[in-house]
């Protein structure tokens, strides 16, 4: 695409003299608006300004650190950055690749919730729909599938990088929590995922899951021995919270749904942006230049 | 009390500069001693390096998507238990670890692990070694994290997804038995 970037200069001021009611019409613009034809000439690069805020090509060291603190997509980065951080064998790229996966899971993840419904009658044929009816259905659940399974590999190994590399000492502490957090978030939306697909893969794996939390009765027996204390099945609790219910069924199903689809994705991206945040405020990433060996 | 100063004494206003003042800080900044000189521009060298990421990150996901058809068993039958009934492949070093204590395995040690995580950089605060792997003064951390955490965990899942069949029994994954349908 060729965006002009330059101003053009104001072409010859008179159109071309036409004949019956278009000439009549442009010679009355021509009158009392001149400068509309010269608008019109220099709409594509009008247009342009008006969306972007610097040149779609910057040359000079100036122009290239506008284009990052006038984009709004781009200013969340540094217009400076230094060379160790650009490293491949530094970072691997995981946070970022961790990042993607999530983008990617977000957009296939709106895809498939046109096709979806969260009811245990309907929600196993409508999988089964994705491999027969839907075009590429297949490809846009493995998308999904594949992207969920990657990122939460890329999260743990991007957590080993920053602990190989100290890069969680201060001032960076509090973005190694928000990291743990992030880590835990990406298991527990693989979880509530996993139910959806309805199937007995899906079914048994949430009953042995939930079964786990039961067994946080283990605390408040304890604590029941304590006299005076009632006992408060924490995990009977906690179980049927997850549930609603004893066993997996329908409340299960529109509990991990709603949590799967709204909840937990929001609040992810939330801590994603204070992540992302944290690493400008704590002087972008980690540089041996920082500390001694 | 510090004196209070204001914004004009530390950026005197010039009318040739775009920037203003963001924020002011206590003590030293991290950038500070990191001067200009090995400093590029992120425009294009950062941007292109992304765009590149992103790409290699979608096509190997569309490759996995197009050859790796994600599994679909039989409709949910709450009648039909399998044998054994595993739990999503990044929880089975937790139901592993459930299989020899219900609570502790479950609940108790991954509690801990995680607390046990966020305390890390409130622990180890020892100012070197950052931006380098596995740097030699921090051989002790090193080794601590990998034997502690990472080995286990890693470990852990491979035993629950390969190693564990009918009734978690112990099977070395080519004499698995096969359940009959
Ligand atoms: C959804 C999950 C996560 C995303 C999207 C994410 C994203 C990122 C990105 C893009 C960076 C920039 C440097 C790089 O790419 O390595 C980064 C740095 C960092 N991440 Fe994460 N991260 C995630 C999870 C975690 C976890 C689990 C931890 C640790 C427990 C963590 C701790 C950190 C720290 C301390 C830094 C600064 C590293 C440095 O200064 O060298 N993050 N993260």
């Amino acid at each position: 695409m060729s965006v002009q970037t330059t101003e053009p200069k104001a072409g010859p001021p008179d159109p071309k003299p036409g004949i019956g009611a278009w000439g009549k019409l442009s010679r009355a613009i021509y009158r009392q608006a001149p400068e509309v034809f010269d608008n019109l000439r220099q709409l594509p690069y009008n247009l342009y300004k008006s969306i972007y805020r610097t040149t779609a090509f910057p040359k000079t060291e100036r122009e290239r650190s506008e284009a990052f603190f006038n984009s709004f997509l781009l200013h969340i980065q540094p217009a400076k950055i230094e060379k160790h951080a650009l490293r491949f064998n530094y970072t691997f790229g995981l946070g970022l690749i961790s990042f993607y996966l999530f983008l990617l899971l977000t957009v296939s993840g709106i895809l498939l919730m046109f096709f979806y419904v969260p009811s245990v009658e309907q929600a196993y044929n409508r999988m089964l729909d994705l491999r027969s009816s839907v075009s590429y259905g297949m490809i846009l659940r493995g998308m999904h599938f594949w992207s969920a399974n990657c990122m939460i590999g890329a999260v743990f190994f991007h957590m080993c990088r920053v602990f190989y590399t100290g890069a969680y000492k201060p001032p960076r502490e509090f973005n190694w929590v928000i990291g743990v957090l992030l880590f835990v978030l990406t298991l527990v939306l693989g979880f509530t995922g996993y139910l959806l697909p309805w199937d007995q893969l899906a079914f048994w794996a949430i009953t042995v899951g939930a079964n786990i939390a039961g067994k946080a009765d283990y605390v408040s027996d304890h604590l029941a021995m304590i006299p005076g204390v009632p006992n408060m099945h924490m995990g009977v609790m906690m179980k049927n919270a997850l549930l609603g219910g004893d066993t997996v069924g329908q409340e299960a199903l529109i509990r991990f749904y709603v949590l799967h689809v709204a909840l937990l994705p929001s609040i992810l991206f939330f801590l994603i942006v204070i992540h992302f945040w944290r690493i400008r405020k704590d002087g972008g990433i980690s540089s041996p230049k920082e500390s001694p060996e | 009390m510090a004196k209070r100063v204001r914004e004009e004494e530390i950026f005197p206003r010039n009318p040739n500069k775009t920037y203003g003042l963001m924020e002011l800080v206590k003590g030293s900044s991290p950038r500070v001693d990191r001067g200009p000189e090995d400093m590029v521009s992120a425009w294009p060298h950062l941007l292109i390096r992304e765009a590149l990421l992103f790409a290699a990150t979608f096509l190997v996901i569309l490759a996995l998507s197009v050859w790796c058809v994600p599994p679909l068993e039989k409709q949910a039958d709450a009648t039909k238990p399998p044998n054994p009934a595993k739990a999503p492949w990044y929880f089975l070093g937790l139901q592993e670890l459930v299989s020899y204590d219900a609570f502790w395995g479950g609940l108790g040690i991954p509690g801990l692990v995680i607390v046990g995580l966020m305390a890390i950089p409130y622990l180890d605060r020892h100012h070197s070694g950052i931006g380098r792997w596995f740097a030699r003064s921090r051989t002790t951390a090193v080794t601590l994290f990998t034997v502690l955490f990472v080995i286990p965990t890693i470990v852990l899942i491979i035993l629950g997804t390969y190693f564990r069949g009918p009734n978690w029994g112990f099977y070395p994954p080519w004499g698995m038995p096969v359940e009959p349908q």
